[in-house]
């Protein structure tokens, strides 16, 4: 059984505090190495040529690839192995060329049985501000 | 049989070996360097007995560490998936299916040579009324547990259909 120790310390942790910012530039190569390594192979996601005769500009991210680099920020910010929930709602689709960033707003602080929990208000936006996905989560602090 | 009858039937079950290979290269993926996936001494200087894995793995589980010869019993009976079921009864008046929401609860951390057993099932199907479409709402639960029984991961997965 392991014993990780959460990051976050709990008295230092205020309303509205914000979470490190993880920005990428997504590229095609980004959706292939993640199809291959999630076993997504909708070619809606990799395949330009199959995604462009269905009508769609050009192939677009995996949902699960954007909760992904999400949830890069809240390990980030957590430490890995201190996540309680975790949950998104996919709102837009993402496309290469676009830059994404990650937000995570402290919304909440609650002394539980299982620990010291901090809440939190998760986004993923485009360059113009479009949000790509949001969600909240819990995480253990110390 | 109506739609909403679905709801508790079993969508399938399985046995995942957590390898490190995979869970390097999916953390790699969602472009995560963090050691503690790649290198057991930073997993160790964590608080790891191995390399943990990163929050959404899972999902990915039954393609990255499903072994054929040691599968549990079908159990939907050898019905299938009702999910594909559905959908092709959705897909009947057009529309399109997407992937709404997600949800992880995490009950305890899940690290290289793990071995996890899923179980998951439709808890809830619903419809509402948007602006121009009818929406419809499939709910499913997939509970990973350990050895002894104790869950590890819930993952909540919500599908909808937007009809035309």
């Amino acid at each position: 059984m392991s014993e990780t120790i959460p990051k976050l310390q709990y008295d230092a942790i205020s309303m509205g505090d914000e979470g490190p910012v993880v920005t990428l530039q997504l590229s095609r190569t980004d959706l292939v190495r993640y199809a291959g390594a999630s076993g997504d192979f909708n070619p809606m996601h990799t395949d330009e040529v199959a995604a462009k005769e269905a009508g769609l500009p050009s192939v677009f991210g995996h949902g699960m690839f954007s909760m992904g680099l999400l949830g890069r920020a809240l390990t980030d910010w957590a430490g890995v192995g201190n996540l309680k929930v975790y949950g998104v709602r996919f709102t837009r689709q993402t496309w290469p060329g676009e830059t994404l960033s990650t937000k995570i707003v402290v919304t909440g602080k609650e002394e539980t049985p299982d620990g010291k929990i901090i809440a939190a208000e998760l986004t993923l936006l485009n360059q113009d501000g479009e949000v790509k996905l949001s969600g909240t989560a819990r995480v253990l602090a110390t | 049989m109506e739609i909403k009858d679905y709801i508790g039937t079993p969508t399938g079950a399985g046995i995942i070996h957590v390898e490190r290979g995979s869970v390097s290269r999916f953390a790699h993926a969602i472009m995560d360097a963090n050691p503690v996936y790649h290198d057991l001494r930073a997993s160790e200087a964590a608080g790891f007995t191995a390399p943990p894995v990163p929050p959404t793995w899972t999902f990915s589980a039954n393609f990255l560490g499903a072994r054929p010869e040691d599968q549990p019993q079908d159990s939907t009976g050898e019905k299938g998936n009702p999910i594909v079921k559905i959908m092709q009864e959705l897909m009947k008046g057009g529309g399109l299916m997407l992937h709404g929401e997600q949800e992880f609860h995490y009950h305890q951390p899940v690290q290289c040579d793990d071995v996890l057993y899923w179980q998951s099932k439709i808890t809830d199907i619903y419809t509402k009324e948007s602006k121009d479409a009818l929406m419809t709402f499939i709910v499913t639960e997939n509970v990973f547990s350990n050895a002894d029984g104790a869950p590890v991961v819930t993952e909540i997965f919500n599908l909808i259909h937007r009809g035309k």
